[in-house]
């Protein structure tokens, strides 16, 4: 996105388009105004007298002499509005640049820094922003000009009361945008290559943040010439005899009003509403451009759909299957009547690209009573199949097809084209809905107990207190501890796996005969993972109700599926009942995917993986270490790691695993500088790095590696791939820069990605080519030692799939040691060669890959191990015998 | 997906808030919230009272020229204004702790007089424009956001740009050039007459509809009313056009969350689904914001109270101003300051009560 310019208008369209243009349009004519004013301006702006020294006369209506007639004070009013045009320009230009020069350089600084300086800053700026900036202007404006010194009047004393009070504006968005950046991952990224704070800031963070810059210049600039006709209005700001000046005009017109004279004050009035209606629609226009979230509905829509709509416009799965294969389908037992039946479904979205095709030519029918499975990657249009279902596309999207539901009071109903007010008795009454994330998909301002109530009511008709008996029932049912007590909490107040218990407990609580479940595990830990797939299944054999679940877990599958769709680019390649599908998949995207799926307690990647080597020298020692988090006003501190000890050996890979909040992410940064132990040590090669300040820490920051969880977030967006990679090199040899290209090609090579990749820019990239130059960036100087925080969880399977494998290549052909932080057992399975499991910041349990992960010692490990489901249906029907209860109470 | 880099900020949430020393959450966090105002409000303070004394004394500035230079120091000296900056400082913020900002040069008025007097006209004045505030921009964002980039919401997003485009004067001198010809009340907060009447009510509320009612005459409520017209139109068209935009926008970013969706595939009717669920979401970051616009209402103030002649406290700190009385400007202003941070309080309080996720 470059500014100015007409990239800016080709990502316009329409209405959007027109209110630019006019904005622009608006702010050239009276630019124009501004410099040729001498030229345009049939008279001078305090000029009273015509060329034969005639006067003009007071409050003359509009002539052929004077257009616009002439002033209080015997003034041309045609001229005083062409001049107010100079003085305005001269005026927003001066204090819109100073006021940022000053503002964008402390918000920069204080919102990096922090610390004490930030505090200060903030309190002062946030009073100044606080009290009304009139006031402000009309005090700063006296201090400046009037008083008893007066050493600076006209344009210079007006630009600088209006300056001083968008400092404050400026700091605080600056501020703001520098304090959420500088958390990003890109950022962290570069501070564990060791790039200095001054680079940091204006590479990484002002690069980024500046985005937001001519936005907030345009709708300051707006109300910089407000203020100033305020100021001129109330008669301060600019001497009257220094120059002609909108507000002052018509100060002097206001008690023409009650006389019938309109002519002085509407035309000085007009141009002000003019300018700023010019600046305001061009600064919005802007706004709505570049701001994502805000762009019209020709974009994108909701979370889920919009990632699969973008991953079906980047080229997606790197998987090479024959798309025109017939969907294979079973031809086994005589089928029952389905409940849900869906044939020729296509859906299409109107993106800026023209129409996108997301689904097409999806058929398969549901029976009563059993689970189907709809399984796929990214972008295989799962989610948008599900919700077309329930015509809960966003507003751009066409379906076509048929999907019959069938029911015991209706025989035959077709779902798609009917009108919301149709379809809305069937949605939550017939079909209901479980959805991925139970933070987003719970009102945060209504208690669980009146979102159960409603959900109730919209179907039947009880009354209040019936209703919310039922809710206290439906929360039992779903095994919520407590309920008569729980139904009043807000969701905030509930863990991840109680609130999605919730979301489960309204999409029953109508008796649904189907229920589509998408996603609803996929954001919970394994253990309440395990529950949670407990109670759907409990549910089904308690009320018979159909679950289509749409997930991209094949281990879940495998758990709880009686028949499986298999998704790919929109289509349905292949339909069987789960045994069938595990053990002999026909269609080749079938088998590349279950091939992909890491398997724990079957690891493949990693035949030739050597025994732990514990004689090798430590480059990696956490020592005792604690780490604690201050908590908010007078709340106790929050310990994120309790007194742990391990150390990472050379040629080795430590798996560390844990559920979220364990505390491994938090140990993962100490290791590296990026967070400070409260108490312990950490040392690398056996020199002690806690405690070091930026300063000192730089020279060992060459020896370490981090590769972050989202690939997505970890690239500086505004650098290329080259200079991505080529940072950590930058800041810590001498290199010339053609030996650094060299070298980045050798590390593209070595991630196996072509090296034309070193011009392109990481949005330009899938996430797995993402995540091959994090790694690249990584290793660019031969670190001894690599922490990996999640690096493949935001993979799809097969993309993972290779990721690992090359990374398990590297590691052996270089031999640093590794820190692997991952939540999935089966990924630690397939490459560490040790393996640590923590709770709740301590560390449970460390030894072997084989005798953690086949042999645990400790109950919690058990427990973690017998949750995670096996993509195997045979095996995990063993397993969740086997594991009898050992989950309950999750 | 794991990022347990914020755990502290997310582990607690699986436990009921916690009452800690007997306050709950909210109290814990009005009182720190409270506490604030403090720092904020000093800050401000010593702000105005040091750019004051750069302009030099308020005595030299207000009557300078018209007394000889004996004087001037005669009165500097009977005002305090010869003692060292610092100890007039110190002075100066004890005096405000006690509640007494001080006297006015040129007509020796308690500043906290003005405050009560003028004070109250300019909350009427801005109760009436919140009144046309509230009854434009929150139907008008609605119908706004429900017609997304259809005619009613171009239309409505032009009008609310305009609206913020002209200045308060500006619409103020239309209205009167569309309302004098009929001999619509384009000054003032009341005729003379009823001024007069209205003065004699006991008790003296200061606020000129109440002392009205009072008084019981429906002829000078109906005067009091006409009166406020036009002020409040032209103060609320600005502050509804900001209010329009801002449930316009946030209308339309609920609208597409998740539990928006959610309540659809519940079977609520699509009426509910927005007043239920979309609507009252969207209200807590617009009620953040009205916080801030408490300020700009003020600023306002000053400008429609001159524009139609209203003599609130934005009125007579022009007036203040444009006689050099520092001493009543510095005052003045400094009750502004308190009042906003008041303002912004009582503001986070009600949003803390709307969202019942803000606490700490």
């Amino acid at each position: 996105m470059r500014y100015p310019g007409k990239s800016v208008i080709d990502q316009s369209h329409g209405l959007q388009r027109f209110m630019l243009l006019l904005g622009v349009g608006l702010i050239a004519f009276f630019v124009v105004l501004a410099i040729f004013a001498p030229w345009l301006a049939p008279y001078d702006f305090d000029q009273v007298r015509g060329d034969d020294g005639t006067l003009f006369g007071t409050q003359r209506p509009p002539s052929a002499d004077h257009w616009f007639g002439t002033t209080v004070g015997g003034t041309d009013v045609l001229s005083r509005v062409v001049y107010g045009a100079r003085t305005a320009m001269e005026v927003i230009l001066l204090a819109v640049a100073i006021s940022s020069l000053i503002g964008v350089p402390l918000g920069l600084v204080s919102g990096y820094l922090g610390g004490w300086l930030d505090k200060v800053l903030v309190l002062v700026m946030d009073a100044l922003y606080s009290f009304p900036s009139l006031l402000l202007a009309i005090v700063v404006s006296i201090v400046v000009s009037g008083g008893s010194s007066g050493a600076l009047g006209g344009i210079a004393s007006a630009a600088i009361s209006i300056t001083v009070i968008f400092i404050p504006q400026y700091y605080r968005v600056i501020r703001n945008a520098t304090v959420s950046v500088k958390t990003e991952p890109y950022v962290d990224a570069a501070r564990v290559a060791g790039v200095r704070t001054p680079r940091i800031l204006f590479r990484h963070i002002l690069a980024n943040v500046a985005q937001t810059l001519p936005v907030i210049a345009t709708l300051n600039a707006s109300e910089a010439i407000l203020t100033l006709a305020a100021l001129g209005f109330l008669g301060f700001g600019i001497e009257p005899s220094a120059a002609a000046e909108w507000g002052y005009d018509l100060n002097k017109a206001m008690p023409d009003a009650t006389n019938d004279i309109w002519w002085t004050g509407l035309f000085p009035g007009l141009a002000i509403v003019l300018v700023v209606l010019g600046v305001t629609l061009l600064g919005e226009s802007l706004n709505d451009i570049t701001n994502p979230l805000l762009r019209t509905r020709a974009a994108g829509n909701e979370g889920e759909l919009e990632v699969e709509l973008a991953e079906d416009l980047t080229p997606a799965p790197e998987v090479d299957a024959p798309q025109e294969q017939a969907a294979s389908t079973e031809s086994g037992p005589p089928r029952r009547t389905a409940v849900l039946s869906l044939s020729h479904l296509r859906v299409s979205f109107g993106t800026d690209a023209g129409r996108v095709v997301a689904v097409d030519g999806v058929e398969f029918d549901v029976e009563p009573g059993e689970v189907l499975a709809i399984v796929g990657e990214s972008g295989s249009g799962k989610s948008v199949t599900s919700r077309a279902v329930l015509g809960l596309l966003p507003s751009t999207a066409s379906v076509e097809g048929s999907a019959i539901l069938r029911t015991p009071d209706d025989p035959e109903r077709e779902l798609i084209g009917m009108s919301p007010a149709e379809l809305r008795p069937i949605r939550g009454d017939e079909i209901s809905m479980i959805f991925q994330e139970p933070s987003t998909a719970l009102d945060p301002v209504r208690t669980v107990g009146w979102q159960i109530v409603e959900a109730v009511r919209a179907h039947r008709n009880v009354s209040k207190s019936e209703a919310r008996e039922r809710a206290i029932e439906l929360l039992d049912l779903v095994g919520l501890p407590d309920p008569a007590t729980r139904v009043d909490y807000y969701p905030h107040q509930l863990s991840g796996g109680q609130k999605q218990r919730v979301v489960i407990a309204i999409a029953i609580a109508c008796d649904p005969d189907v229920i589509i479940a998408d996603e609803p595990t996929t954001a919970l830990d394994v253990t309440v993972q395990a529950a949670i797939l407990e109670l759907l299944l409990d549910l089904r054999e308690r009320l018979g109700t159909a679950i289509v679940l749409i997930t991209h877990n094949m281990g879940v599958v495998a758990d709880i599926a009686d028949r499986v769709v298999v998704m790919y680019r929109g289509a349905v390649v292949e339909q069987a009942p789960v045994e069938r599908l595990f053990a002999a998949p026909a269609h080749p995207y079938t088998r590349a995917l279950l091939e992909s799926v890491p398997h724990l307690g079957r690891p493949k990647v990693t035949e030739s993986r050597p025994a732990p080597v514990t004689d090798a020298p430590v480059v990696l020692d956490l020592d005792d270490i604690v780490v604690e988090f201050p908590g908010g006003w007078g709340e106790p501190s929050f310990r994120a790691v309790d007194h742990v000890s391990l150390q990472v050996h050379r040629g080795e890979v430590l798996g560390l695993v844990g559920e979220s909040g364990s505390g491994k992410s938090t140990l993962g940064r100490t290791a590296v500088g990026l967070q400070q132990p409260t108490e312990g040590t950490v040392r690398i090669d056996g020199e002690r790095i806690s405690g070091l300040d930026d300063a000192r820490l730089r020279p060992f920051r060459s020896r370490f590696g981090f590769v972050f969880q989202d690939p997505a977030a970890s690239l500086n967006p505004r650098l290329s791939i080259l200079d991505c990679i080529a940072e950590p090199l930058r800041v810590h040899t001498d290199l010339p820069d053609r030996r650094i290209r060299d070298k980045v090609t050798d590390l593209l090579d070595a991630v196996e990605l072509p090296r034309d990749f070193a011009e392109r820019f990481p949005h330009e990239l899938s996430g797995g080519q993402r995540q091959r130059i994090s790694l690249a960036r990584a290793l660019a100087l031969d670190p001894d030692l690599l922490i990996a925080d999640e690096p493949t969880s935001a993979l799809d399977v097969s993309v993972q799939a290779r990721v690992l494998e090359l990374f398990v290549e590297l590691q052996q052909r270089l031999q640093f040691a590794c820190l692997f932080i991952t939540h999935d057992l089966a990924v630690v399975d397939a490459l560490a060669n040790r393996v640590a499991v923590m709770q709740r910041g301590r560390l449970v349990e460390l030894g072997s890959r084989d005798e953690v992960l086949r042999h645990p010692r400790e109950e919690y490990t058990r427990s973690l191990i017998a949750a995670v489901p096996v993509p195997d249906p045979v095996e995990q029907r063993r397993r969740r015998a086997a594991r009898g209860d050992l989950l309950s109470g999750v | 997906m794991t990022t347990d880099v914020l755990v502290a900020a997310d582990s607690p949430a699986a436990e009921p808030p916690q009452r800690r020393g007997g306050l709950s959450p909210l109290a814990r966090y009005l009182l720190i919230r409270l506490a604030l105002i403090v720092p904020m409000l000093w800050v401000l303070v010593t702000l105005v009272f040091f750019l004051m004394r750069v302009i030099g004394d308020p005595i030299t500035a207000a009557q300078g020229g018209r007394l000889t230079a004996e004087q001037i120091a005669e009165r500097k000296a009977e005002a305090g204004l010869d003692r060292p900056i610092l100890t007039q400082y110190v002075e100066y913020l004890g005096d405000i702790v006690r509640g007494d900002f001080g006297r006015t040069l040129t007509d020796n008025r308690e500043v906290t007089d003005i405050l009560l007097v003028n004070g109250a006209a300019t909350l009427e004045l801005s109760f009436w424009a919140l009144l046309v505030a509230f009854g434009l921009g929150i139907p008008l964002g609605r119908v706004a956001a429900r017609h997304r980039d259809r005619w009613p919401d171009v239309v409505l997003r032009l009008f609310a740009i305009v609206a913020y485009a002209a200045p308060v004067f500006f619409v103020g001198l239309l209205l009167k050039l569309a309302t004098a010809p009929f001999g619509w009340p384009t000054a003032g907060r009341a005729s003379t007459a009823t001024e007069l009447t209205l003065a004699k009510v006991d008790p003296q509320t200061n606020i000129m509809i109440v002392d009205a009612i009072l008084w019981g005459e429906p002829r000078y409520v109906v005067d009091v009313l006409q009166h406020a017209v036009l002020p409040a139109v032209a103060l609320g068209l600005l502050t509804g056009g900001v209010f329009l935009r801002l449930v316009r926008v946030n209308l339309l970013q609920t609208l597409r969350a998740d539990y928006v969706t959610a309540a659809r595939a519940k079977g609520v009717p699509e009426r509910k689904v927005v007043s239920k669920h979309a609507f009252r979401n969207a209200l807590v970051p617009v009620v953040t914001v009205m916080g801030m616009q408490v300020a700009m209402l003020l600023a306002g103030a000053v400008l429609t109270e001159t524009t139609f002649e209203w003599k609130g406290i934005g009125y007579e700190l022009a007036q203040y101003l444009i006689r050099r009385d520092f001493l009543a400007v510095q005052g003045i202003v400094t009750v502004i300051a308190f009042i906003v941070c008041v303002a912004s309080f009582v503001i986070d309080a009600v949003v803390a009560l709307v969202d019942p996720r803000v606490r700490f």
